[in-house]
């Protein structure tokens, strides 16, 4: 049997046992993947009736980096489901390697749009725009509002620390394992200690909430997804985080993502949650977030550089860095050098 | 020697294969068309960094001199000017993050110079983005 025979084979002996009815797979083709797991979108008769699923599997020759697992991923992924956070319904969960190579579990397929300039762009898209930030709103009320003392496994800030304070001395941390001298990033950390607004009571965060993680349909947002980066910390760091200009995919006047003004947004998430919203602390993260993420840049640069992962993707991320950078800096202008 | 082409003809005619030949010939292949668009950026940006950086070198030297009120000279040669540069904005990055900069008026020159400095940066890597924020500040 070829690789490709012994997935199927493999896959449908598991989803038979699970579900215990008689499983059929009618078609299978990869979706877009990243470098440590990839997804398959899988078409499959239980018991005669098609269902239209996604596999999500870690690859067998990487190491899992400090991303969650799947089996967290999955129980994650299942609180917010029954939070009544959209979501694609996880199904079945699978820790054994032997099975697929890797970790997986299998979700329902949602129907939509994912891909961020599609999303700002296209013009079936107009009336979804016009209601995802009511949308988004919700759904974020609804993940903050998620209790995360069940999941010990969720990264949160140190005892004493702050959620602000922890990302300052990490972005530093990370500078310093790349051996990366960059005086603006510097800069922009050195004011983030000095600037860093008074810490929200800690809530679950998404982590990744962002257009481009959200699938979104004709009506509006129909599921968010990607949770690996789930932690415990300040709500208004995702507010923020989901206003970067690069999460705006080239429409910068709309702060919201490139399909809104910010304000609007927010007062619906206010009126969701309950939540007083300092502008302040929200504008704080988005700038934060900007240094972060042009940190990030660097590293992933670092994997071509150090010939780990030779790639020109990775090497041209490098050079993207200073977009942040400038960002941030702007930003510092508009909050007050 | 006076080698014709030179190097910027030479990475022009690299970024000129890829863009003529290969580009409609991997059409098909979404992965690898997308890849080969990146290393065509890579290359403008290349063609860029040869056209601008030795002004760059020079001016970055110089608001440097001006922020820590030194005098010190540029090395004449490119390579030793670069390895100089480094030098100095390696001791300026230890000194920020121990707060060497924070009283106001050194902090806004510092914020100064490093806004230029980002701006040369754009110049060469992404000079689209650039002209658009620009025209957002109006």
């Amino acid at each position: 049997m070829t690789a490709a025979q012994i997935f199927i084979q493999n896959l449908t002996d598991f989803l038979a046992a699970e579900s215990a009815q008689t499983v059929v797979i009618t078609d299978a083709a990869p979706l877009a993947g990243g470098a440590s797991r990839d997804m398959w979108r899988i078409d499959a008769t239980f018991d005669g009736t098609l269902n239209k699923l996604v596999v999500r599997r870690d690859l067998p020759t990487v190491m899992v980096e400090s991303a969650l697992t799947r089996a967290d991923e999955f129980a994650l992924m299942s609180a917010a489901d029954g939070a009544g956070v959209n979501v694609a319904r996880p199904r079945y969960l699978c820790a054994d390697p032997s099975v697929l190579g890797g970790a997986f579990f299998v979700m329902d397929h949602v129907d939509g749009v994912a891909i961020g300039r599609k999303v700002v762009q296209m013009p079936e898209l107009a009336d979804a725009r016009a209601a995802l930030p009511a949308h988004m709103a919700l759904q974020l009320a609804r993940i903050h509002a998620i209790d995360p003392t069940p999941f010990a496994f969720l990264p949160r800030p140190s005892i004493g620390s702050t959620p602000a304070y922890d990302a300052i001395q990490q972005t530093r941390a990370t500078l310093d394992a790349l051996a990366v001298q960059n005086p603006i990033f510097e800069f922009c950390l050195r004011w983030a200690e000095q600037h860093a607004p008074p810490p929200n009571a800690l809530t679950f965060c998404h982590g990744d909430f962002r257009i481009g993680n959200l699938i979104i349909d004709a009506r509006g947002l129909a599921a968010v997804a990607d949770w690996e980066f789930a932690h415990v910390g300040d709500p208004d760091e995702e507010l923020g985080y989901l206003c970067m200009r690069d999460w705006r995919f080239g429409v910068g006047r709309l702060r919201l993502g490139g399909i809104a003004h910010r304000e609007p947004f927010l007062q619906a998430y206010e009126s969701t949650s309950g939540r007083v919203v300092s502008r302040a602390s929200v504008d704080f993260w988005e700038f934060l977030g900007n240094v972060r993420w042009g940190v990030v840049c660097l590293s992933q640069a670092d994997r071509h550089l150090s010939g780990r992962d030779p790639s020109v993707e990775l090497a041209s991320l490098g050079r993207r860095s200073v977009e942040m950078g400038y960002e941030a800096l702007r930003m510092i202008e508009a909050m007050g050098v | 020697m006076n080698d014709r082409p030179n190097l910027s003809d030479l990475i022009d005619a690299a970024r000129g294969h890829l863009e003529s030949q290969v580009i409609p010939a991997i059409k098909g292949d979404a992965k690898l068309y997308f890849q080969t668009l990146v290393a065509i950026n890579v290359l403008k940006i290349a063609e860029r960094e040869i056209a601008l950086r030795p002004t760059h070198v020079r001016t970055e030297w110089a608001r440097i001199n001006a922020l820590d009120a030194t005098e010190d000279a540029l090395p004449f040669a490119f390579n030793d000017a670069e390895h100089a540069l480094a030098a100095k904005i390696t001791a300026m990055c230890s000194k920020i993050r121990a707060g060497a900069y924070d009283d106001e008026s050194r902090r806004r020159a510092l914020f100064g110079h490093l806004t230029q400095t980002a701006r040369e940066s754009l110049e060469i890597s992404n000079p689209k983005l650039l002209q658009t924020l620009d025209e957002e500040n109006g």
